[in-house]
């Protein structure tokens, strides 16, 4: 039996500059277990969703206070940031730092617009005297979508610091692990969303 | 540049690349942004699908629901596996058992709750 002879260690295939780094790759293994978790809050809030969406009371229905419009912005929206920060993870793996700051610029002003549509819906309803305390159907909707808004809402601050850590410090280990990390969260968000269009506003339509 | 022992790559020849099956690490290294493209284009056509399924109510309510939430899943599928790329780890690519693990759960909750208040409903 052959001992090795020579213990070389070849990087095969060559890892990113975000894995390069043992103690910063194993925060993108923790931030996986982070995003396991936050699933599972709301997978809880689709639960109470589930069960009272029936409950609407003296309440108006899903179909009454749904629109396809703003539902179909909204997913539009964060359809296509969710493209700009995958090409963004693109240009930082090029090494391009400037295009990879602008798909970043791109994706925050996507998410904004999100934002921006979400709460145009939720103030609308309220002028309508739609609110959470209506019938437990609007408690759960408000609660679910509410959460959802907030987490874009909290991904948004966070690209912002890492817009200007990125311009101060450019391309290391650490600040490329941290926009990869983000953009791990953004598509989270994307999906959850998914579900929040089909299981709430599209559901909502049918029945 | 010498590296810390730490912070060498893992991967040698003797031993090979670390893990086996779905948990062997992958990264996504490509020229052009094709997969990228893909997954956007795929992620429009599943959401539009889904929208004008719904808006010209192509089946009964029943199906409709089962259609939409089919998409819906494929939908997240494309996201996982485009845009996240789900196995990129240094050594075995171990989220992805959490992962798994938590989709068992968060569907498993989902469904056992309808489930169960179906009898207090009658019917969904």
């Amino acid at each position: 039996m052959s001992l090795p002879v020579d213990p070389k260690v070849i990087p095969k295939p060559p890892v990113p500059l975000e894995f390069s780094v043992k103690a910063e790759s194993i925060k993108i293994t923790g931030f996986w277990m982070f995003l396991v978790s936050d699933m599972l809050i709301f997978a809880s809030l689709f639960s109470v969703f589930a069960v009272f969406r029936s409950r609407i009371m003296a309440g108006p229905t899903p179909n009454q206070i749904f629109h396809y419009g703003s539902t179909l912005l909204e997913t539009l929206l964060l359809l296509t940031s969710s493209f700009t920060v995958g090409m963004a993870i693109f240009a930082m793996r090029k090494s391009h730092a400037q295009a990879m700051m602008t798909w970043l610029v791109v994706t925050l002003v996507l998410g904004a617009g999100f934002v921006a549509t979400e709460i145009h819906e939720f103030i609308t309803d309220v002028q309508h005297g739609i609110t959470w305390h209506v019938s437990g159907f609007l408690s759960g909707f408000f609660v679910l979508v509410g959460t959802h808004g907030a987490h874009v809402s909290f991904g948004i601050a966070w690209a912002v610091t890492l817009l200007f850590q990125l311009s101060r410090r450019g391309l290391t280990p650490v600040t490329t692990r941290k926009l990869y990390t983000f953009s791990l969260y953004w598509h989270f968000l994307d999906i959850v969303w998914v579900f929040i269009f089909t299981f709430v506003y599209l559901f909502g339509k049918i029945t | 540049m010498a590296k810390e022992p730490s912070e060498q790559i893992i991967w040698d020849e003797e031993r090979g690349e670390p893990g086996f099956g779905f948990i062997r690490p992958h990264f996504h290294q490509e020229i052009f942004p094709t997969s990228q493209i893909v997954g956007y284009v795929l992620s429009l056509a599943l959401t539009l699908t889904s929208f004008l399924l719904v808006i010209h109510r192509t089946f009964s309510a029943s199906p409709l629901l089962v259609a939409i939430l089919i998409l819906a899943v494929g939908q997240a599928g494309v996201q996982v596996g485009i845009f996240m790329h789900l196995r990129e780890s240094r050594g075995p690519a171990w989220q992805v058992i959490p992962l798994f693990l938590g989709f068992f759960i968060a569907g498993g909750m989902i469904a056992m709750s309808i489930w169960i208040m179906m009898f207090k409903w009658g019917g969904y």
